[in-house]
């Protein structure tokens, strides 16, 4: 009997998608980091799409896991999920998609937390974004089907040059700090 | 009339509320928002704690209510 592809296709297809939202999550928390475009761009706007796009890429994360549990393809059980390196299917290569979600997730809460944990805990653990990102763009190049396709290659190639960019930007560009920010009329007379 | 406080720890410099509501609000030297008072009339202070990304900014009411 031939396997239905369906859940195979979805689970490949929503790994791509988790992957893009998670790219351009990356790039609007850079974007509301070092405000490359000053003003134009409301930083509340810029902060309300940052977290939406994790949002999404959480959900995308969870419709790859649940494909992949459903499809008969791999043998991909929840404890796979769960555990990196216990899948039967690459287990080093999916092992980081399961480290890179699980750590996607932390970072997610740890915004509602970030009263009880200090700000600048919350602050110290986002960092650990750049892990992720590493993370999934390694497990999408090793782990994934169409990883050898130049659709695929370009999608990878083109974000890890847009967060390697972004990530110059905030190391070298020094940021708009202080009253330069504000109009010089609402400047304080005296403080 | 309305009381405004700062999570100085939380507050990220992002400068929304000093858009929001210029009267009120600017970053200090350092980068993190300041009052020009602490008790004001002006009604955009509410805007501006709403909008405040990392929600550092605390607007209470004259009966010491949170209004936002």
């Amino acid at each position: 009997m031939k396997t239905d592809p369906t859940f195979w296709i979805l689970a490949r297809s929503s790994g791509l998608l988790a992957y893009a939202l998670l790219t351009s999550s990356v790039l609007a928390g850079l974007v509301l980091k070092s405000r490359p475009f000053g003003t134009a761009l409301k930083a509340a706007t810029v902060a309300d799409l940052h977290r939406f796009l994790a949002m999404l890429g959480l959900g995308a994360v969870l419709a790859h896991a649940s494909a992949l549990v459903l499809d008969s393809t791999v043998h991909i059980g929840i404890g796979s999920l769960l555990v990196p390196g216990l899948a039967p299917y690459r287990p080093l290569w999916t092992g980081l998609g399961v480290l890179a979600a699980e750590l996607m997730v932390v970072v997610y809460a740890s915004f509602s937390l970030r009263k009880r944990i200090g700000a600048r805990n919350w602050r110290r653990l986002h960092w650990a974004t750049y892990l992720i990102f590493a993370l999934a763009t390694v497990h999408g190049l090793t782990a994934g089907t169409d990883s050898s396709q130049p659709w695929a290659l370009g999608l990878y190639g083109g974000a890890v040059g847009a967060v390697v960019a972004a990530t110059a930007w905030r190391a070298l560009v020094p940021p708009t700090k202080g009253e330069s920010r504000v109009p010089h009329r609402d400047r304080p007379v005296a403080v | 009339m309305y009381r405004i406080e700062i999570d100085r720890s939380l507050c990220s410099g992002f400068g929304s509320c000093a858009e929001l509501a210029s009267r009120s609000f600017f970053l200090g030297p350092d980068g993190i928002a300041a009052v020009h008072e602490a008790e004001t009339d002006d009604d955009a202070v509410l805007e501006a704690a709403a909008a405040c990304p990392m929600g550092a900014i605390a607007v209470y009411d004259e009966r010491g209510r949170q209004a936002a």
